[in-house]
């Protein structure tokens, strides 16, 4: 009945002094024929002067509804709200978030809110990381460690104050963190806008076309609370019961160490390709169509998150292979 | 008054429809209120449009951005806006700026005899008619909602973990009292006879206090969120948005706790989403999401007419004039209806 159009959302997140508020003028005042309403920080790096700025206060808080991971930004669904009554209407929102803040109250924002997911649509996690300071901030700082983690594109910005042999070891560190992310490499946030916004990252539908490093990991082990990626791979159809209950058990146990998922599914018995993908205790998941005729089936699983060997994720993806 | 109901949803115009002003302005309604025997309404484009029976409406340019929110002060609208002005606007069109808070949203505003409050992120301004220079009023969150009480001596300001009720005392001191229930509070009204504080939160749930004893409890069910409500014929009802009935709670004699509520259907299963009283009598206006109106006797759901029908867009504004002669309807596409109730 309603046509639902969804005004696309782009989180961007990043460490202070990353370059940031770079990209935010550019998005601002580049010809770019596009209406864009930026939602910054209270506290944000300087003041940006525009009529489609809004100032936000990063008000989190936690949903009564029992899931210790419902953290939701409650300053976000009012100005999303407000926004949705303008008379010009908005080609995208960008929400900036502040640089130790955890995007995940931004993401479940749109999972959570029914206002919020029936008008807007979060299009991708946007991060932008100094590739002068990232190697140590990842050391000293577990926000920059998570806002890597969280991204669906990293913009790794001020390369040319870099070798490149140290590009490649931070390229190599963020790979670590998220293989499933798209890095691209700038100079003063030079990159086109168009690969910065309107990607629909979490569409399921773009799980299928980008491919991420879906290659089976072994964990190398550092620190304790290093957040790294496991990710799985299985030729071997999966038991479609067996995996709801080892997942929907390890999500509601796991879930807040658990930052992000992203799978395609093979299931004995099933014609069609299930897609799923997941901030922490909250997912998507859909049938997408049956498998192309051209591909061989296989089963493939990301995890991003804290304390993953802990979990035995192996043996219980191994499980939920069928007989 | 009496529409055969059977004969909808044939996309025929309502009686009510055919009389009166329908205007397809192409962005959002978003406020109404009734002074005296006008109607003001506010835009997605910071205009307002003021209707009277008898004149063709007249539109004027108030805001730069949204008008977020709009209250009346006597003989005045004020209007809050996205452009960060509050504003007190006289029926025949003079514009006042009373403040204006440059890239910081007007979100809510309240007027009582004169006294003019609005909120601004987590601060409450109260301008003594008497005063010039506001009185800013702290709050740790974000405000959700301002509500005077009926005599104006209480504020009420709903923010995230309850309601702070601020009261000036003998020697002309505000002081406040905390409503503590965790998680965040939308918009807040006392019943008119002030024994109650309500409550609608980003759950899909309401919060009660009983202010005598701090008695507090929930009114849940909803299958969303309850962005509308009103008390109905004095404090006889709570009559509410949120669900695919109006649910009425009875806040007579001992109050709703223990008893059920009144739910009134309404053909399509649309969600109601915008709640308006009939003056004094036990019936509601009730805007669904598909842009239907409704009027129904709460005690009788069988006599429920159709306003205005089907228009695809959610009902997000409703008004009627103080003599009960016309309403207002609006909605989130910008389709109004002005019309008056009585047949000739």
């Amino acid at each position: 009945m309603e046509n639902k159009h969804q005004v696309p959302v782009t989180v961007l997140t990043g460490f202070l002094g990353a370059g940031k508020t770079t990209l935010l003028n550019r998005i601002l005042t580049e010809q770019h024929g596009q209406k864009y309403a930026v939602i910054v920080n209270e506290f944000g790096e300087q003041g940006i002067d525009n009529d489609l700025v809004v100032d936000a206060d990063e008000e989190v808080f936690e949903m009564n509804n029992g899931c210790i991971c419902c953290t939701v930004r409650g300053d976000l669904i009012r100005i999303l709200s407000g926004l949705m009554k303008r008379a010009d209407k908005l080609d995208a929102i960008i929400v900036e978030t502040t640089g130790l803040a955890d995007p995940a109250p931004v993401a479940q924002t749109f999972f959570v809110d029914q206002d919020v997911a029936n008008k807007t649509k979060l299009d991708a996690i946007v991060t932008v990381a100094d590739a002068v300071h990232l190697s140590s901030q990842i050391e000293d700082h577990h926000e920059a460690e998570e806002q890597i983690a969280f991204g669906d594109v990293i913009l790794l910005n001020k390369i040319d104050l870099v070798k490149d042999e140290n590009i490649d070891v931070v390229t190599k560190r963020i790979r670590k963190i998220n293989p499933f992310a798209k890095i691209i490499k700038t100079t003063k946030c030079g990159a086109p806008l168009k690969e910065i916004l309107n990607l629909d990252a979490f569409s399921l539908k773009r799980i299928l076309e980008v491919e991420p490093d879906f290659l089976e990991s072994d964990h190398d082990h550092e620190h304790d609370d290093d957040v790294t990626s496991l990710s799985f791979v299985s030729d071997k159809p999966l038991d479609m019961e067996k995996f709801q209950n080892w997942f929907g058990k390890l999500l509601q146990t796991k879930g807040q160490d658990i930052m992000r998922t992203k799978g395609i599914l093979d299931f004995k018995g099933e014609n069609d390709r299930y897609v799923f993908q997941g901030v922490h205790m909250l997912m998507d998941a859909s049938p997408m169509g049956k498998w192309p005729d051209d591909k061989e089936r296989s089963s493939r699983l990301v995890f991003i998150g804290r304390n993953l060997e802990t979990m035995n994720l192996k043996e219980g993806f191994e499980a939920c292979k069928s007989e | 008054m009496t529409t055969d109901l059977n004969q909808f949803p044939q996309l025929d115009k309502t009686k009510f429809e055919q009389r009166g002003i329908q205007l397809e302005i192409g962005v959002p309604v978003t406020c109404a209120v009734s002074i005296g025997n006008y109607i003001a309404a506010g835009f997605g484009d910071g205009t307002i449009r003021i209707f009277s029976s008898g004149e063709k409406h007249k539109t004027l340019k108030a805001h730069k951005g949204v008008i977020l929110c709009m209250a009346k002060d006597g003989d005045n609208i004020l209007t809050g806006g996205d452009d960060g002005y509050f504003l007190k606007i006289s029926l025949n069109g003079e514009i006042n700026e009373v403040t204006n808070f440059g890239s910081r949203w007007v979100d809510h505003v309240a007027a009582h005899n004169g006294n003019l409050v609005c909120s601004s992120g987590k601060v409450v301004y109260y301008w003594d008619k008497n005063k010039k220079e506001p009185k800013s009023l702290n709050h740790d969150s974000t405000i959700g909602g301002l509500a005077f009480d009926a005599k104006g001596r209480r504020l009420a300001v709903s923010r995230y973990g309850g309601v702070t009720v601020w009261k000036k005392d003998y020697s002309n001191k505000w002081k406040s009292t905390k409503l503590d229930w965790k998680g965040s509070h939308n918009k807040v009204s006392f019943s008119p006879d002030g024994k109650y504080l309500v409550t609608s939160m980003q759950e899909n749930v309401l919060r009660c206090w009983r202010l005598k004893d701090k008695l507090d409890f929930a009114m849940s069910g909803y299958g969303s969120k309850v962005k509308s409500f009103a008390f109905i014929d004095d404090t006889s009802y709570l009559a509410t948005s949120g669900a695919i009935d109006a649910i009425c709670w009875p806040f007579d004699g001992e109050g709703p706790m223990g008893r059920k509520p009144i739910c009134l259907p309404y053909i399509g299963n649309k969600q109601v989403t915008f709640i308006e009283p009939f003056p004094d009598e036990k019936a509601i206006f009730a805007g669904l999401s598909d842009g239907s109106v409704f009027l129904s006797q709460i005690e009788n759901e069988n006599n429920t007419i159709i306003i205005r029908s089907f228009t695809g867009s959610e009902v997000s504004a409703i008004a009627m004039t103080d003599d009960k002669s016309s309403i207002f309807i609006g909605d989130m596409s910008g389709n109004t209806l002005w019309t008056s109730i009585w047949d000739q």
